[in-house]
């Protein structure tokens, strides 16, 4: 569970009006449109959003990781350590990333380098960044490793990605990642790739990490169930745009747009399905419209049931409710009949 | 990894082995009398001549026998005589192959050293206008037959500059047949090499090692680098059996006195036990170097050793 | 909570897109625009094109006879008479260069269709009936393959004897690994899918898994390896008829040429110059043809 909200309004990371774009063949798509929010202290900010909403495009290009001739970002700051991480050169950049603000994928197997071993991809980041040598390096690995409960850290430092199990992977990752201590951790759908019952048991090492470094966490997944358990507050986005953000408990019991209230009801539910009067899977109807082909107006319209001849016109982002904001016309309305 | 290189050793045996099979064989394949064949050039030999040689060479035994008499003397080191002038065959070759190993490596080392510079380079600048220089170079040289190569290459450099020679069994006269070899090698090293580093560039342990803050040259090289070493083996061994190929061409572009020449001779002469000796040991050093390398796999690639 | 809302009329501009399926054209309109879009693979193609048009129209755009001696004086260079100036016998360079396409072309085809028919029905025969019969006709590809193009050549040259048809005949056996292998892969790749399984306990023939599944997976990447094979197949025997093992004279055919004006290049460059500006032309069409193809064809290679 989250646990008290962090209450330290300092913004540790703020992004401002984000646009990120691709050149593709079928033209130019927008990833990231306008995007902005804000990280504080200490506090689980998760990005959820079905694949292609431009979550994970958000994340890598906060830390300049996008493919380089396809992709670029077009507008937009990113605010971090009072500095605008967008206009660094590459040596400052390399600073930032690893010491200040880690990053860990979804699938360990294939962000593990194969060839080298565990102990030489754990030691690097904090050599390169801390300037430890190698013995204190392999000390500050060995006990990385045990803070993550990974068994035998000083004999798992000479085994290699593959011989390792899913789950040790991503603790791997975790320890990789938190080994210089940063004040940013970006997660990208850190459970996605393990089995269930790992699920668990890396996202609750993920809370006890945080609470021991006060680490701040991006947490981008398409799991409302991660979100419910891990974060404090939430930005759904869409098709590129966030569509909605707010505290998670809040938004849970009260959405105040069409698609959030949506991914809420997609999830299945025993009650739902299962004794008297079982009703179906609640799913959203239609597709996410390809990016380089975008509706005007509101990109969702074409799937909401509460469509009206305003939405052609794109919302902007209002605050419907203390510390809620959404980008819909119609919210009133939708929170009108749940309520009736 | 014990397991895994008596494996490939039993292959390198099956390999050779049915080279000995098919190099038996190869005189049978010839359509009409072998024997005749291999004497048409020469003016007058008497049909008793030609049964004696016949009958040195096996041939009125059943097929068995005969494999059975060549492997014998194959083993004790007798290849057998040229049909003309009558020399050892084994000594032969092994006089010559130092040649052919000498103009194979350097140019091996031109191809590498060029071909992974420039296939490097393309991938890690990967859509730009280096990447496509290097790819036209690359396909250009690929596309360029390496004799028409060879030939002008003489003509500019060898005759009418005069900074090179040729035809001569020295270093000096090394040089222009090893560059020869090695620029079209190095196209075919500089394309594969490129599509392999791309591969890997896309891979996510080097956005894991971007993420990390690494410089550039230790992304380059610890992580890319060392995880592209076993494709790279993999087409650095392809490329030597490429280059011993090549290498019979140039030797005879250039006259350098490698197996390569002597092998052409062979042909021209239908000196068959010379063609058969040739083969074997053509077959020989190439299994050999394939063994090697899949030693080197073991070495860098742990996926094979930990299993 | 009510389960329904109000459902307003559509607007036009909010219906929805196409289903994604129909958006996307069929293979061939694919590979004809991913050829406009890419320089290499139309430079290929116009090569190609070329080659062919000469081949085919060679007895009416070759101003002279190509074997026929005394067309012009000997040894003369580059002239308006002679655009490729003459040979050592006097005869006419451009109409032997022309002539020799044809050469070029037949070495390619038949070399490379001998290569691909029996590749083909090894890799099929091999990766589908599984047991001894697979492991036999593997390993022997994978011998074949371990003692490279050139000794096989060689070798097959030796036996046969020197002559084109010969020289096209070795070049095509030498080959065969490749075709065999990658046959073998993709058959391999296709017997671990799921609907092959249910194909077999469905019913279906031998004959009809092989035509209707396993061919049409097949074809894609084996065009791709018969189009820079063509140009393995013309250098390989270009070289071959330098060694003087292929073509004899006096054929026109480019390697031919190259080898027989040997002696004469430090007199005249150009006996040297056109044929195997021709290869190399040649030879480039069809790699670039055969790299545009395979980015076109390699499902792995296609950007979203």
């Amino acid at each position: 569970m989250t646990g008290a909200t962090r209450s330290s309004a300092r913004p540790v990371l703020a992004v401002e009006r984000l646009r990120t774009e691709f050149s593709t063949k079928a033209g130019l798509a927008v990833a990231v449109d306008d995007v902005s929010f804000e990280l504080r202290e200490a506090e689980t900010l998760a990005i959820v959003g079905e694949s292609g909403s431009g979550k994970s495009v958000t994340a890598l290009s906060i830390l300049g990781l996008l493919p380089p001739v396809t992709a670029r970002v077009a507008a937009g700051t990113v605010r971090f350590g009072g500095r605008d991480l967008l206009s660094l050169d590459r040596s400052q950049l390399q600073d930032v990333r690893g010491a200040q603000i880690a990053m860990i994928f979804q699938d360990p197997m294939t962000s593990l380098n194969p060839v080298l071993t565990i102990g030489r991809q754990l030691t690097e980041a904090v050599v390169r960044h801390e300037h430890l040598d190698p013995r204190a390096a392999t000390a500050r690995a060995v006990e990385m490793l045990a803070r993550v409960q990974i068994p035998e850290p000083a004999w798992q430092i000479g085994r290699y990605p593959h011989q390792l199990s899913g789950g040790m992977r991503q603790r791997v990752m975790i320890a990789m990642a938190l080994s210089c201590r940063p004040k940013v951790l970006i997660a990208d759908e850190p459970t996605t790739a393990l089995d269930v019952t790992v699920q668990a048991q890396i996202l609750d090492l993920m809370s006890t990490l945080q609470e021991e470094f006060g680490t701040a966490i991006i947490l981008i997944t398409h799991d409302m169930g991660v979100v419910a358990e891990m974060s404090d507050r939430v930005i759904v986005m869409y098709a590129g745009r966030k569509v909605e953000e707010g505290d998670t408990v809040t938004l849970f019991d009260n959405p105040c747009h069409p698609y959030t209230r949506g991914l809420l009801k997609a999830r299945p539910r025993i009650t739902a399905t299962f004794g008297p009067g079982r009703s179906r899977l609640q799913e959203i109807p239609g597709v996410v419209p390809p990016l380089t082909r975008l509706p005007p107006g509101c990109r969702f319209a074409p799937r909401c049931a509460l469509r009206v001849e305003h939405c052609r016109e794109q919302p902007s982002l209002d605050e419907k409710a203390p510390g809620q904001r959404a980008e819909c016309w119609e919210s009133h309305r939708m929170q009108a009949e749940s309520t009736a | 990894m014990a397991r895994y290189l008596l494996k490939r050793l039993l292959s390198a045996v099956v390999t050779i082995w049915v080279t000995t099979i098919a190099v038996v064989l190869l005189i049978h394949l010839v359509p009409g009398d072998p024997v005749k064949i291999m004497f048409a050039q020469s003016q007058s030999t008497t049909p008793e001549q030609l049964e004696t040689v016949r009958h040195n060479l096996g041939l009125d035994r059943p097929i068995y026998e005969q494999y059975a008499i060549y492997m014998s003397r194959v083993l004790h080191g007798d290849f057998g005589h040229t049909i003309r002038g009558d020399q050892p065959i084994l000594p032969l070759l092994l006089g010559r192959l130092p040649y052919t190993l000498a103009l194979a490596l350097s140019s091996l080392l031109v191809a590498t050293v060029i071909g992974l510079g420039l296939g490097f380079l393309a991938a890690y600048k990967r859509g730009t206008a280096l990447d496509s220089l290097c790819m036209v170079l690359a396909i250009g040289g690929v596309s360029v037959p390496v004799f028409w190569l060879g030939q002008i290459l003489i003509l500019v450099f060898a005759v009418r500059l005069s900074w090179f020679q040729v035809a001569g069994s020295d270093w000096r006269s090394l040089i222009l047949p090893a560059l020869t070899l090695g620029v079209t090698n190095a196209a075919v090293v500089a394309r594969l090499t490129r599509s392999t580093m791309i591969d890997i560039f896309n891979q996510d342990y080097i956005r894991t090692a971007w993420a990390k803050g690494l410089p550039a040259r230790t992304v380059l090289s610890r992580h890319a680098l060392r995880a592209g070493l076993v494709p790279i083996v993999t087409i650095l061994g392809l490329q030597f059996t490429y280059t011993m190929g090549g290498a019979v061409i140039v030797e005879n572009v250039f006259s350098w006195n490698g197996i390569g020449r002597l092998a052409v001779q062979a042909i021209f002469q239908r000196d068959y036990p010379l063609i058969q000796g040739f083969i074997l040991t053509f077959a020989c050093l190439v299994a050999l170097v394939s063994l090697a390398m899949d030693v080197l796999y073991a070495v860098l690639d742990p996926r094979i050793v930990h299993v | 909570m009510s389960e329904s809302f109000p459902v307003e009329e559509l607007p036009a501009a909010l219906a929805p897109l196409p289903p994604a399926a129909a958006l996307r054209p069929g293979p061939v309109r694919r590979i004809g625009s991913f050829l406009l879009r890419n320089p290499g693979g139309v430079i290929g193609a116009t090569i190609v094109l070329c080659l062919v048009l000469s081949a085919v129209l060679a007895p009416i755009i070759a101003p002279y006879d190509p074997l026929h001696m005394g067309a012009g004086r000997r040894l003369t260079p580059p002239s308006p008479a002679h655009p490729f100036g003459t040979d050592e016998f006097g005869r006419d360079l451009l109409s032997r260069v022309i002539y020799g396409s044809r050469l070029t072309l037949q070495i390619g085809l038949i070399a490379v269709s001998i290569s691909l028919g029996t590749g083909l029905l090894v890799g099929l025969v091999g990766g589908y009936s599984g047991g001894w019969v697979e492991r036999i006709l593997m390993r022997g590809t994978d011998v074949l393959f371990s003692f490279t193009d050139t000794l096989i050549a060689l070798a097959a040259v030796a036996v046969l004897g020197p002559s084109l048809t010969n020289a096209m005949i070795a070049v095509g056996i030498a080959a065969i690994p490749y075709y065999a292998r990658v046959t073998y892969g993709v058959v391999l790749v296709e017997k671990s899918k799921p609907y092959f399984d249910a194909a077999v306990a469905a019913g279906a023939g031998h004959l009809r898994i092989i035509f209707v599944h396993l061919l049409p997976n097949v074809i894609p990447p084996l065009i791709v390896v018969a189009s820079l094979g063509v140009s393995a197949a013309v250098l390989a025997a270009a070289g071959l008829s330098f060694l003087g093992l292929g073509a004899q004279p006096p054929s026109p055919e480019w390697g031919a040429m190259l080898a027989s004006g040997r002696d004469y290049f430090t007199r005249a460059s150009w006996i040297m110059t056109f044929p195997g500006l021709a290869i190399a032309l040649s030879v480039l069409g069809f790699n670039l043809l055969g790299d545009a193809l395979r980015e076109a064809l390699d499902p792995r290679q296609r950007r979203r």
